[in-house]
């Protein structure tokens, strides 16, 4: 019998049962669920509807295939403190393959994610993090002899939904970085014809992660999803919009170096090249480590690391408004062809007068 | 309501004010009331302490442990009632304002009753074996 | 490539390439021709006094004011109102401190021992707003007037769009208003790529060629001994 994270009754039971079995009240299930929906700026009525929903789902099977990635998106979701509604969500889900996480290894994790798949055919959720290598025929990113590129197109057929967590596997990020070695991919990139969301951030704030999945399990649908396949609630609006340190932007107070009086002062980071303005996510509401802080608070630029290709949009210190205008040598050999053209109009024009003098 | 303040620093807490009027006025008429979150619009602090001021705490006052501390109260206007939802690390989960005879977290749950009441039957049988 | 890294990225280079490529390739194209030679004796020993014609020509004489008081005011309120906006908003600022400091090797701090002055974004918008406005007033005054309309052509037109575009994308994208700001930044970029690109080729070259045009004729008419 092969080895699994979860006993196999305990697949059978609903969320509700499951977590009342856990001691998890009603009560404090129902205050989750309306938060949850507050958070999501969904009306409070949703947040009822929400637990009722849940409580009575089967726990979706879920598997978390890893691709090219550094680990950092699970290290995001599992990390917490003191049971929040990030680790609840999380106990919800029955995660039948993580490598990470299961207690399998080898072989036995190998037929434990087959028997996952065949058993919840069509309906299991898969999470992918990291990029998918397609370089060399995909043998730059290889699980048990297979590359990744076969375990996502052959997993992808019986999946109901996939998430792509974090920004490689929503945009490709840092593999896909220039050269791009490997050939990485987003997974949007190979998978063309299951619904699809992304959560990118390097890594994507928890609460984001169990935010969606919570609206797979009260509606079986993904949320809405803007033009980037990222979910509206939590990716409408930018860093800048949220800020805190926004009305200094609007004043004209900036830091200029880390550690000047600006800085000492909370001072607005845009002239340490805060991305900022064109960064969606919810980092300056929702923070992180459960609502510690978060890069601006502080005293370092947004990275812009929920954007696609964030690594190759120039250095992370240089503001937005200076682009790339080149270089003293560029514009020097610019000047240089600009003197010789004009040179060689004043003499074709010179030319011209003296043939005109001559009479011809 | 007298003294509402028309002022702009406290716009978005009239708003609530007269949709919470709106809403009461809905329940004493038809039984059914509503719930605002809070959360959802960014109150300044010259709009909580206008709330706080109108709204202020009335006959019952309860604190719950679910999933970390909750404080309900009914406020001043019967009906009215202030929710508050911190997690085990003390942290603000959620804020409602419910206008409802008795609010869904003061209710025991459907579910949970009939789980205690397993227990208490399992407490009996084993205390007073038949 | 999304719009904004190909604003930020190759668009700007190249406009900035062609546009330094353009006007040296215009100013030395002009300046290299030849003059035809004065053969009358010269009324003033030295000619280079009659440079400051370029300061007397700054307001129109007397006489001339009554018909061209309107478009002088309104060429100034645009002029001055485009230029604070261009030069003492911080985000323009860095950018060409940014130049600065790749061409001489020094901060501009450095060199001229106080930092550039800037205004809060209010001020900004307002000044861009009285220049947009006076474009407007401006082009209604081109189209309405039977001569204007006579002698413009698609140099004068086009210039007009190209220097109202950044303009009204800047005050766009400072608002948040009609798109995404990714959007409306990079479109912002890209009209002033596209004023850049043309620039050396239009009317807009007055911006250097009204120095050289009013400082030759200045010196021509020392010469001559006329009255500046």
């Amino acid at each position: 019998m092969p080895d699994s994270m979860i006993p196999q009754d305990a697949r059978d039971v609903t969320l509700g049962e499951y977590l009342a079995a856990r001691g998890v009240s009603r009560r404090a299930f129902l205050k989750f669920a309306c938060s949850l929906a507050s958070l999501m700026a969904l009306p409070p009525s949703v947040g009822t509807a929400m637990a009722e929903a849940m409580a009575k789902a089967r726990r979706p099977s879920v598997l978390w295939f890893p691709f090219q990635e550094c680990t950092g998106c699970t290290e995001s979701i599992t990390r917490s403190h003191t049971p929040t509604i990030e680790a609840m969500i999380f106990d919800m889900i029955s995660l039948d393959y993580h490598e990470t996480l299961m207690a399998a290894a080898g072989h036995q994790s190998e037929a434990a994610r087959e028997q996952a798949m065949k058993e919840n055919a069509g309906k299991y959720l898969l999470l992918i993090d990291g990029s998918v290598a397609t370089g060399l025929e995909g043998a730059y990113s290889c699980i048990g002899g297979q590359t990744n590129l076969s375990w996502l197109t052959e997993a992808a057929k019986g999946a109901a939904a996939i998430v792509a967590v974090g920004t490689c596997a929503s945009y490709g990020g840092i593999p896909k970085a220039n050269p791009n070695p490997t050939g990485a991919r987003a997974v949007s990139d190979i998978i063309k014809d299951k619904p699809i969301v992304n959560i990118p951030g390097c890594p994507p704030i928890p609460v984001v992660l169990t935010g969606v999945l919570a609206h797979f399990l009260t509606f079986g649908t993904l949320p809405e999803l803007d033009p980037l396949g990222r979910p509206k609630a939590f990716f409408g609006e930018t860093i800048h919009d949220r800020c805190y340190r926004r009305p200094f932007y609007d004043q004209g107070r900036f830091a200029k170096t880390f550690d000047d009086e600006g800085a000492r002062n909370g001072w607005c980071l845009y002239e340490l090249g805060c991305k900022g303005p064109v960064t969606y996510n919810s980092c300056a509401t929702v923070k992180w480590n459960g609502g510690t802080s978060f890069p601006i608070q502080s005293g370092h630029g947004c990275l812009g690391c929920s954007e696609p290709d964030f690594w190759d949009k120039g250095s992370f210190y240089r503001p937005l408004s200076v682009g790339q205008w080149g270089n003293a040598a560029t514009l020097g050999g610019a000047a240089a062809v600009g003197v010789a053209l004009g040179a060689a109009a004043a003499y074709a024009a010179r030319r011209r007068q003296d043939k005109i003098a001559k009479g011809d | 309501m007298a003294g509402v303040s028309d002022r702009r620093d406290t716009a978005y807490a009239t708003a609530i004010l007269h949709e919470i009027a709106d809403l009461l006025g809905q329940l004493a008429a038809e039984g059914r009331g509503g719930a605002i979150d809070l959360r959802a619009m960014p109150l300044g602090p010259e709009d909580r302490s206008r709330l706080e001021q109108v709204l202020a705490e009335g006959a019952v006052k309860a604190s719950i442990d679910a999933g970390g501390p909750s404080e309900i109260f009914e406020t001043v206007y019967p009906g009215v009632w202030w929710a508050r939802h911190r997690n085990e690390a003390g942290d603000t989960v959620a804020e409602f304002i419910e206008v409802t005879d008795c609010p869904q977290f003061l209710r025991s749950q459907a579910e949970d009753i009939r789980d205690g009441c397993a227990g208490l039957r399992r407490l009996l049988d084993t205390s007073h074996p038949q | 490539m999304d719009l904004l890294t190909f604003a930020r990225g190759p668009g700007l280079f190249w406009a900035v390439t062609i546009f330094v490529i353009g006007v040296l390739w215009k100013l030395v194209g002009v300046v290299l021709l030849r003059a035809k030679p004065d053969l009358s004796v010269a009324r003033k020993p030295s000619a280079w006094t009659g440079l400051r014609l370029i300061l007397t020509r700054t307001w129109p004489r007397r006489e001339f004011l009554q018909s061209t008081a309107y478009t002088e005011v309104l060429g100034y309120t645009f002029h001055i109102g485009f230029f604070v906006a261009l030069a003492f908003y911080l985000p323009h600022i860095l950018f060409f401190e940014d130049v600065f400091r790749g061409l001489i090797g020094v901060n501009f701090q450095g060199v001229f021992g106080v930092s550039w002055p800037y205004f809060s974004g209010g001020v900004i918008y307002f000044s861009g707003a009285v220049a947009f406005a006076a474009l407007i007033a401006l082009l209604i005054h081109r189209i309405a007037s039977p001569v204007k309309r006579l002698i413009s052509n698609f140099d004068d037109y086009f210039s007009w769009l190209v220097t109202i575009a950044p303009l009204a994308t800047g005050m766009l994208a400072f608002s948040h208003v009609g798109a995404p700001y990714q959007t409306l930044i990079a479109v912002h970029l890209l009209s002033v790529e596209l004023l850049l690109v043309w620039f050396p080729f239009g009317k807009l070259m007055h911006t250097f060629t009204v120095f050289l045009s009013r400082g030759t004729q200045g010196m021509q008419f020392e010469r001559k001994g006329a009255t500046l």
